[in-house]
């Protein structure tokens, strides 16, 4: 046996993020870890890479128990980390990314030269094509994917964790990435990937280790399970399906009309993209993130300027308003990212809930104290925001709280439009039915919704319409009935609708 | 004008701008491991007082040096200490830095010396000027490069060898990353900390070596405050040549010779008032040509999700 | 309820902390250029308080010092690093004399004007460097910092030519003296302590009430602490950052018309720079986490450490720059958030204290 780890528990405090879990990897084996946000898989992870200490337990290598202080003591004993988030340096190149932390040397100096060959000669070893003189920032997200792989294999690692793998690949990529995996498999190699997309795992894995909760749940052979058995184990219950009711559309509140946004370098992030939204219909924009997603809510909410094209909004034309006049005629806005635009880390609940609501909530230029903590107080309540009072600090909120305080505000702005993006991203299952309910109760209530999410579960389960980008364009629209993720994903990888 | 550009205003420029170059290439060191030193002008203030007190002390004017340097490099440590290990807000203690050098100094001076305002000794000794062998020969040139204090020729140096340390070293190469990206710098086993400590230190190195050439070097004497600027403008040459060493090297040349034209320009009879605000104003204009980074972009760094 | 508790009692902890630290660093100081600690602290204590005299001296002193303070709060709390209090305060200063000087009308009516034009030079001043980082993206920081060199020079060149005092023996840089009606109203009989310390103390409350409890004072802290945050729920940066920039300088530029037209009845070269009132301000900013009153109680002890150093300078050997030693490394400590990160630090330790 490689690896083992053995009762490892972790606490922070009284919470428990892993208890009492074993585990164990074969050489050559590709074992699956699954569970769903919050179940603890990151964590047991970040133990073994040295990132973090647990509270209890042993891990062997090779029967040889280990204690890892750092990153630094994993990739010693030959463990290499993939994480989620790319650890790459964008303006360094390939090669550069690839050998940093073991640079061949000329004396004190660093010998780009045998960087380069080595690079090479590790490609070609593995079947991974890359150049190395290219900037990793000009590379494609499939590609950093293999430079980090191959930055762990120059590390010398035996087992490479993947974390969320294929989270912001193409299909094309994902299947390439697959195949690579299999191969290094194959030669030798041993690998744990973290996921939630339980069809890829079922390709590609031998073992399946199901987490719940922080405990283990299962595990099973590949070969005897299946995706269902695998959601029970994750989920514990089945999961019940959203009463539906059919879209009763009325009339446009958003258009977007051939709207352009510039770029850095000349190819538009936005390329004359013309659409919709009426009311009482959620219209769900599908694509791996980062093609052009951000900049369409930018260009819509006021936040990035315009290069050409109109955004009318409940029949006014609002191309190039302040973000504040937009908000008045009737937008409210999920952000994406919701510590860089949804909230102040070092402002209070209150504060941050009172955002977009202040110029409301006054006489006099005076906000309105009294009145805005009842209503923030009812949110809470509402969606079960855990916060210690509503004077805490918004750094001091877990990430799905946060999460349902924002929803909370941008619902109670009460507009006929509402961006949601990525609404549920990083919450649990819990906060994420509670959200959900909330958006198609707004749907049914004549709200018009624009819900950009780059979860197609998501985006299939709420949306009564269906825009895929690529690149900066809609490649293609589709209805609920007619929409299947093997669509969508052939149109979000570029393919030509069939 | 051409008595204008004569000799002696060149020659006058390279010794304005080795104390700004100096600490322009600290902080260029200190920003590309991602710490804006708004502490220069505190440091290099310190640089020139405990020059002066080693000089006191040693009577040796190495030994003065030396004894800047290391003093310097204390107080840098402070510095890193604040703003690494505490995560205190770096503007913030480079500010309060700054603070303490201006009050710690000018309370030395009369505790030390017992003198206020300036301490100036006839019998003290400064940077002795050295002749370069082959080019003091050369008419106009050698009058220009040649004669200078060991810290000028140090300093012009120091440019080409930072710019192969950053660029051609593996050391340099790891101290760019901890600038770029300290996460997966850390996630890589690079000791990120150690890395920042070390560009802080060398930042207190280069400032003391600016400090002692500045009041060892021109007229061998300390006046309270007697930077009065140096420093911010050094910063500003720092953001001007994109914290690269050969940048910062022509921005730091460029405010010498403004240094050197308004001390020039006092001879003449224009108010020395106008002539005095000239590198300030020149700073100005200059800066209007090298944008700053958006503040978009440093609050998405700030507020990273990554937490 | 407990932990509102707790952050009140950490919001204290950490300034006494600090206080005590620097006083030791003073002792210390004292010490080794061989003065006797207790003496030298009680003299301080007395030359800051010691009578009702030295009270007003030291409230007169903390005057502009709590008006510099309050603008660079304001600023501070939007994001904005505005360190050109000292320029800004120049320019108030001069503008308040030259308006007291050369503007016809009764004596309200002079000084009213004064004091405005105080505040509208220093608010230009510093709104033009706002307006270069909102429109050429210029770091404000270092602008602000430019400016103050810009303006005390240029305020000199004024009062050494066109502007010079030419009627007395004294060949000063200074303008002539303003007329008595003109001037701001002593408090006390034969006391330095004038009406603008009544007006410092309206700021600082106003100031507050702003911040807290308006709209435009929820959107200026929100700008401050997360900028992308704010743009997102509407607030305009570059409005914001234009009028905050100027509500900042017309603070320092009150500050220097305050001071010109309270205590120094005429603008003199370098008598608005030299006991160092701007840099004072942003030190108390500095010290209170840029709270308004926080600010205002910091601003009357660093005036009480100058007062008291004047003191220890008269009556012991211990030179007065023993102040700035102790300010200095007040504000260190205070910058690094001492007593809160340890506190945070230990409790980390002590969550993963079990394993290792």
């Amino acid at each position: 046996m490689l690896l083992s780890m053995e009762n490892i528990t972790k606490a922070y405090g009284p919470v428990k993020a892993n208890t009492d879990i074993g585990f164990t990897l074969n050489k050559g084996e590709i074992h699956a870890l699954v569970g769903e946000n919050g179940a603890g898989k990151t964590t047991l992870m970040r133990i073994l890479y040295g990132m973090e200490k647990p509270t209890s337990g042993t891990i062997r290598i090779r029967g040889v128990e280990q204690h890892f202080a750092t990153p630094a003591d994993a990739i010693k004993s030959g463990i290499g980390m993939v994480h989620q988030h790319f650890m790459l340096f964008p303006s360094f190149t390939v090669a550069e990314n690839i050998v940093i932390g073991r640079e061949p040397r000329s004396g004190m100096g660093f010998n780009r030269k045998a960087a380069i060959a080595e690079v090479e000669a590790l490609s070609r070893q593995y079947g991974m094509p890359v150049d190395p003189r290219k900037k990793t920032s000009a590379c494609s997200l499939g590609v950093q994917q293999r430079v980090e792989i191959l930055k762990v294999l120059h590390q010398g690692a035996d087992i490479i964790i993947l974390d969320e793998p294929t989270g912001v690949l193409t299909p094309l990529e994902v299947k390439e990435l697959l195949v690579a995996i299999k191969r290094l498999a194959a030669q030798g190699k041993s690998f744990i990937i973290i996921s939630h997309k339980l069809q890829e795992i079922m390709d590609v894995a031998d073992r399946i280790t199901v987490l719940r909760d922080g405990r283990v749940t299962g595990v099973v052979e590949a070969k005897d399970t299946d995706v269902e058995q695998i959601s029970r184990l994750m989920v514990g219950r089945d999961l019940v399906d959203m009463p539906r009711t059919a879209p009763e559309p009325g009339e446009a509140v958003l258009e977007v009309k051939s709207l352009t946004v510039p770029g850095d370098k000349g190819k538009p992030l936005v390329n004359e993209v013309s659409f919709g939204v009426r009311s009482g219909e959620i219209v769900g924009i599908a694509g791996i993130s980062g093609n052009g997603q951000s900049e369409l809510i930018g260009a819509i909410s006021g936040l990035v300027d315009i290069g050409s094209g109109q955004v009318l909004l409940a029949g006014k034309d609002v191309t190039g308003t302040p973000v504040r006049k937009i908000r008045e005629l009737g937008l409210a806005h999920i952000p994406e990212d919701r510590y860089q635009w949804g909230a102040a880390k070092d402002a209070t609940v209150v504060e941050n809930g009172v955002m977009g609501h202040a110029r409301r909530e006054q006489r006099y230029g005076m906000l309105r104290g009294r009145s805005i903590r009842s209503m923030v107080e009812d949110w809470v309540k509402r969606f079960e925001i855990k916060t210690g009072s509503l004077d805490t600090k918004a750094q001091f909120l877990s990430g799905g709280n946060l999460q349902k305080l924002i929803v909370a505000r941008e619902l109670a702005q009460g507009t006929p439009f509402l961006i949601a993006a990525e609404p549920t991203r990083g919450v649990d299952v819990g906060a994420m039915e509670i959200i959900h309910g909330e958006l198609i109760k707004k749907r049914n209530e004549k709200g018009a919704i624009l819900l950009v999410s780059s979860e197609l579960t998501e985006i299939l389960k709420l949306s009564d319409r269906i825009l895929v980008i690529n690149e900066g364009r809609i490649v293609g629209e589709l209805s609920a009935e007619e929409a299947t993720e093997e669509r969508i994903s052939l149109l979000m990888a570029g393919g030509k609708q069939a | 004008m051409e008595q204008f550009l004569d000799v002696s205003l060149f020659n006058s420029t390279l010794r304005m701008v080795t104390p700004i170059l100096l600490a322009a290439l600290g902080g260029a060191i200190c920003s590309r491991v991602g710490l804006f030193n708004v502490g220069l002008e505190g440091l290099v203030l310190f640089g020139a007082f405990f020059a002066i007190v080693g000089n006191y002390i040693t009577g040796n004017v190495w030994l003065a040096v030396a004894f800047a340097v290391l003093c310097v490099m204390l107080f840098s440590l402070i510095f890193a200490y604040l703003s690494i290990h505490l995560r205190a807000n770096v503007i913030i203690v480079g500010i309060s830095l700054n603070f303490l050098a201006l009050g710690l100094t000018s309370f030395s001076l009369r505790a030390i010396f017992n003198v206020k305002g300036a301490y100036y000794d006839k019998n003290m000794q400064g940077l002795p000027a050295i002749d370069i062998p082959l080019i003091k020969d050369i008419p106009w040139l050698g009058d220009v490069l040649s004669g200078h204090s060991p810290l000028v020729y140090l300093a012009f140096l120091l440019i080409f060898v930072f710019q192969y340390f950053l660029f051609r070293t593996v050391s340099g190469f790891r101290l760019l990353a901890v600038g770029e990206n300290p996460v997966a710098a850390r996630s890589l086993g690079i000791k990120s900390k150690r890395i920042q400590y070390g560009a802080v230190l060398m930042c207190g190195v280069l400032c003391g070596l600016a400090g002692a050439q500045l009041s060892l070097g021109q007229v061998t004497m300390f006046t309270e405050n007697m930077t009065a600027g140096r420093g911010f403008i050094a910063l500003v040459a720092t953001m001007l040549g994109q914290s690269n060493p050969l940048g910062v090297g022509a921005s730091s040349l460029l405010f010498g010779f403004m240094d050197a034209v308004s001390i020039r320009l006092q001879g003449l009879s224009l108010p020395t008032h106008f002539t005095m605000m000239l590198p300030y104003v020149v700073t100005l204009v200059m800066m209007l040509f090298f944008k700053d980074k958006s503040y978009m972009q440093e609050a998405r760094k700030a507020n990273e999700s990554s937490r | 309820m407990n932990s509102k508790l707790t952050q009140f009692a950490g919001a204290l902890v950490q300034p006494i902390v600090a206080v005590l630290l620097a006083l030791l660093i003073g002792a210390l100081a004292i010490f080794l250029v061989g003065g006797s600690v207790m003496e030298t602290y009680a003299e301080m204590w007395k030359g800051a308080f010691g009578s009702f005299y030295f009270v007003t001296n030291t409230l007169s002193r903390a005057t502009p010092i709590i008006l510099v303070g309050l603008g660079t709060a304001l600023a501070f709390r939007a994001g904005f690093f505005n360190l050109g209090a000292e320029g800004q305060m120049i320019l108030g200063g001069l503008c308040a004399a030259i308006t007291a000087l050369y503007v016809p009308g009764p004596g309200w009516y002079k000084l009213v004007l004064a004091l405005i034009s105080g505040i509208v030079a220093g608010g230009i001043w510093s709104a033009f460097a706002g307006w270069m980082d909102a429109k050429f993206r210029m770091n404000l920081l270092i602008t602000t910092l430019l400016l103050n060199y810009i303006a005390s020079l240029f305020a000199g060149y004024l009062v050494a030519y066109p502007l010079k005092d030419t009627t007395g023996s004294a060949a000063m840089a200074q303008t002539k003296m303003i007329d008595q009606s003109a001037w701001l109203p002593k408090l006390f009989q034969g006391m330095s302590l004038h009406a603008g310390f009544l007006i410092a103390l309206a700021g600082a409350i106003l100031l507050f009430l702003f911040m807290k409890y308006t709209v435009s004072g929820y959107e200026t802290r929100m700008l401050g602490n997360n900028p992308l945050f704010a743009a997102y729920g509407g607030v305009q940066r570059g409005k914001l950052m234009f009028y905050s920039m100027l509500a900042s300088g017309g603070f320092a530029g009150l500050a220097g018309a305050v001071e010109v037209l309270g205590t120094q009845y005429r603008y003199l070269d370098g008598s608005l720079s030299t006991p160092g009132y701007a840099w004072s301000g942003i030190m108390a900013t500095l010290l209170a986490g840029s709270h308004p009153l926080g600010t205002a109680f910091a601003a009357l002890l660093l005036a009480a450490l100058q007062t008291g150093g004047m003191g220890v300078e008269r009556n012991t050997e211990v030179p007065l720059e023993i102040a700035s030693v102790i300010q200095a490394t007040l504000i260190l400590f205070v910058s690094a958030k001492l007593s809160y990160s340890f506190l945070k630090r230990r409790k980390a330790r002590a969550q993963s204290g079990t394993i290792s």
